[in-house]
């Protein structure tokens, strides 16, 4: 199909898997055991969409990890989105280390993603969003969630 | 039990009816088979080329004929001819001794009487002097009869001075006065010293020329003077003018210098003859040749006769083997032509043999693959049919498995809206009140169509049996997961949100199977933010139907008066306009901020964020289920 790829990038300490497409039912994961990597780093910032199947599926293959830590980094929304819904999304083994949060400029309609990373703007300790963020006109940005939603995850670890 | 078979004949039934139908209203026009077309093709044009080599054959050999006749007729009349003059010219070198003695002497002496008496052709010599009056006198004669000269010119006295009178004006006379073999010869002879004029009559007897005039063949010759009388010739005609059987234009030019010709000459019966004519250069004598044009042509007429009894073997022969020709190629066409037949009156099973690898073994081979893909066709139309129609009677039923979209019980107002992608749909939302407490239910199936709603429906009857049981929504929501699973042994799961209103206490107690968190908006006299919006998102555990022994927590909040939940499922964010755009969460946050706004109720509330959600659609397909549902507390709470 040519819509979903998972590229492995193998490190000297750390293997990280980097998705690509559309996660729906239409996606093997069976090509891609995780069993038997002793950590897991999954760079999510390239996932375009996910459906219920694709949730199915996903949770099954995050399962075959086992007990190994994975980490989530580089979160796109809709990733978020389902790990604050879909209880296993993240397991338990599992860390949200970065990921975007969309800002929204309503003076002139423009949106900006910004990244947030674990020990920086988030920690087990809560939330420490940037003082600011600006479009390119240097107009104030406002996050363009509902932050008791969207921040849920990080108040569950 | 399997209907297959039934809707299948159902579905053939049906398009037979159609397809008869259709050949009632084409009006069947039959024409000539093309059989007898190609026969007619195959036949007709050697036809038409033979019957033209054949005109052009018979025009050349005509002309050639005629030519060969004209060319044998005038050599015939001008060897006649030729050998007439010779003759005649013979006589007169032998006479003419005697014609000289005789005007020395003015008599025959004896050297002329010696000199005919060798002659035996000769039968006798007279001379006749023509007086100042022009009257004519027998002054000497030689005879080998004594006495026939007299008896002869007697008896044919008055055309005997005609003939003397003629010879007198023209110097040389040939006349034939008895339609025998005796010829008159009239010569004129002037004495030079004297200026005496003497006719001298040599009577011959010439057998075998005569002979020559009167063979009985096809071709009749004819010796004429020049008024056309005839000489010589067959018997019924000697001495008779020509004219009065025959018009050669010749006739009418005796005095022209043309010594040969040819021309064709019509009887007076109408018979066409080839005629021929040599002037025979001595007194006024012509040989005619005639043949019957019909007769000369014979010969054509055997070309014409033999070449149609060819012509007719070579047709017959034509049309048995073009029939044998087109009976193999129209055979396959005759089959193909009862197969389609067949075809239209609604028997698709028919096949055609394929005999050859021909263009037309070719068509019978694509007949017999358009027959089986219509066939294919058929069945996955008659089985797409009864899905379809099995679909229908899911969307039926399960539309029971809804509550009414507009309720209001006790002070909870409650008003949805449910569309689903497809016939049939994976959401579903409940309410249903059990003793002083309202049970909210709403879920939804992984994917969509009819496996998510055979799930709808677990759910909806394994609620019915939860809702007897006064228990609170964690307990339930484990009981539900039992079935769900139970159901779909995992490989469907549902999300799925449960909460019960305490009517008394206000009291809202909510357990969440990785649902979409519902919304609560607050009472509130100025306008909300979307930080505003308390998601229900205090409790979260797996999915309905992912593990059997999966437990649910729950939590509970105080649902004030005038508070409103907004309970929904995640098509509602993700509907796309007609350009595949998704709704999105600002706008779908931005469109349930307008339509609660200015505690609008909850039917209110409903309709205009519906409104809102179309207005985006535009008209577009769905790509999920829609749900969404808004409850409402006015008052007791």
């Amino acid at each position: 199909m040519g819509k979903f790829d998972i590229k492995l990038v193998k490190d000297k300490d750390r293997t990280t898997l980097q998705l690509v497409g559309v996660i729906d039912e239409d996606v093997d994961f069976n090509k891609f055991n995780l069993s038997g990597y002793p950590s897991l780093e999954i760079d999510l910032s390239l996932v375009k969409g996910i459906n219920s199947c694709g949730i199915r599926e996903w949770i099954k293959w995050i399962r075959t990890a086992g007990d190994a830590p994975i980490t989530y980094v580089n979160c796109a929304k809709l990733i978020v989105d389902q790990i604050n819904m879909v209880d296993g999304f993240l397991p338990a083994t599992g860390k949200v280390r970065s990921f975007y949060v969309p800002y929204y400029s309503d003076k002139n309609g423009t949106e900006k993603s910004i990244l947030f990373q674990y020990g920086t703007e988030f920690s087990e300790n809560g939330l420490r969003p940037p003082d600011s963020v600006l479009d390119a006109d240097g107009s104030p940005m406002e996050m363009d969630v509902i932050e008791a939603k969207y921040f849920k995850f990080i108040s569950k670890k | 039990m399997d209907q297959r078979p039934d809707t299948i004949k159902i579905g053939r039934e049906f398009l037979s009816a159609r397809l008869k139908r259709g050949h009632n209203q084409t009006v069947n026009k039959s024409g000539i088979s093309i059989r007898y077309k190609i026969l007619f093709l195959l036949t007709s044009i050697p036809l038409l080329t033979l019957a033209i080599y054949l005109v052009l054959a018979v025009k050349i050999f005509e002309d050639d004929k005629i030519a060969y006749v004209f060319d044998s007729s005038s050599s015939m009349s001008g060897s006649i001819a030729a050998q007439m003059k010779t003759q005649l010219n013979s006589v007169l070198s032998i006479t003419r001794p005697i014609f000289q003695d005789f005007l020395l002497e003015q008599k025959f002496t004896s050297v002329g009487d010696l000199i005919f008496k060798n002659e035996f052709n000769v039968e006798s010599i007279s001379a006749y002097t023509v007086s100042s009056l022009g009257d004519f006198k027998e002054v000497a004669v030689l005879e080998k009869e004594v006495g026939g000269t007299s008896k002869l010119t007697n008896a044919f006295k008055v055309l005997f001075d005609d003939y003397l009178k003629k010879a007198n004006k023209d110097g040389r006379l040939v006349a034939v006065p008895f339609q025998d073999d005796r010829v008159f010869l009239f010569e004129k002879v002037s004495d030079e010293k004297t200026q005496r004029v003497t006719i001298f009559l040599v009577q011959i007897k010439m057998s075998e020329l005569a002979e020559t005039f009167n063979t009985v063949t096809s071709r009749k010759i004819y010796l004429i003077n020049s008024d056309g009388t005839v000489l010589f010739g067959p018997e019924q005609v000697s001495g008779k003018k020509m004219q009065s059987f025959m018009k050669p234009s010749f006739l009418a030019r005796s005095m022209d210098k043309i010594v040969q010709g040819v021309e064709g000459v019509r009887m007076a019966d109408g018979t066409e003859l080839l005629a021929s004519f040599s002037r025979v250069g001595f007194g006024d004598l012509t040989v005619v040749s005639s043949v019957r044009k019909k007769s000369a042509l014979s010969a054509v007429q055997i070309l014409i006769r033999k070449s149609l009894i060819f012509f007719g073997i070579l047709i017959s022969v034509t049309v048995i083997v073009s029939l044998f020709a087109s009976n193999g190629l129209t055979q396959a066409l005759t089959d193909l032509f009862i197969a389609t037949k067949k075809v239209s009156e609604g028997n698709f099973d028919i096949r055609v043999k394929v005999s050859s690898r021909d263009e037309v073994g070719s068509l019978a081979n694509n007949f017999n693959i358009m027959a089986l893909e219509v066939s294919r066709l058929l069945e996955q139309t008659a089985e797409k049919a009864r899905m379809e129609s099995e679909l229908q009677t899911a969307k039926t039923v399960q539309e029971t498995l809804f509550p009414e979209t507009l309720a209001k019980i006790g002070g909870l107002a409650i008003s949805g809206y449910y569309e689903p992608a497809s016939e049939c749909g994976g959401d579903w939302w409940h309410y249903c009140q059990v003793g002083s407490k309202m049970f909210l239910w709403i879920g939804d199936a992984t994917g969509h169509g009819a496996p998510a709603a055979l799930i709808t429906s677990a759910a909806k009857s394994a609620s019915t049996i939860i809702e007897t049981l006064n228990v609170s929504p964690a307990k339930a929501m484990e009981l539900l997961n039992r079935s769900i699973y139970d159901v779909s042994k995992g490989r469907i799961m549902m999300t799925f949100f449960l909460a019960s209103f305490d009517f008394g206490t206000g009291e809202l107690i909510y357990s969440n199977a990785s649902h979409e968190a519902p919304l609560v908006l607050r009472k509130s006299d100025i306008p909300l933010t979307k930080n505003d919006l308390i998601p229900l998102n205090e409790v979260n555990n797996p999915r309905l139907g992912q593990s059997r022994d999966s437990v649910y927590q729950e939590t509970q909040m105080t649902l004030g008066s005038g508070d409103l939940i907004f309970f929904y499922t995640d098509g509602v964010t993700d509907i796309q306009d007609p350009k595949k755009k998704s709704w999105g969460e600002r706008a779908f946050i931005k469109a349930l901020i307008a339509a609660s706004k200015d505690n609008a109720s909850a039917a209110e509330t409903v309709a205009i964020f519906t409104a809102s959600l179309q207005g985006h659609r535009g008209g577009a397909t769905l790509i999920d289920d829609v749900t969404f549902f808004v409850v409402k507390n006015e008052g007791l709470g």
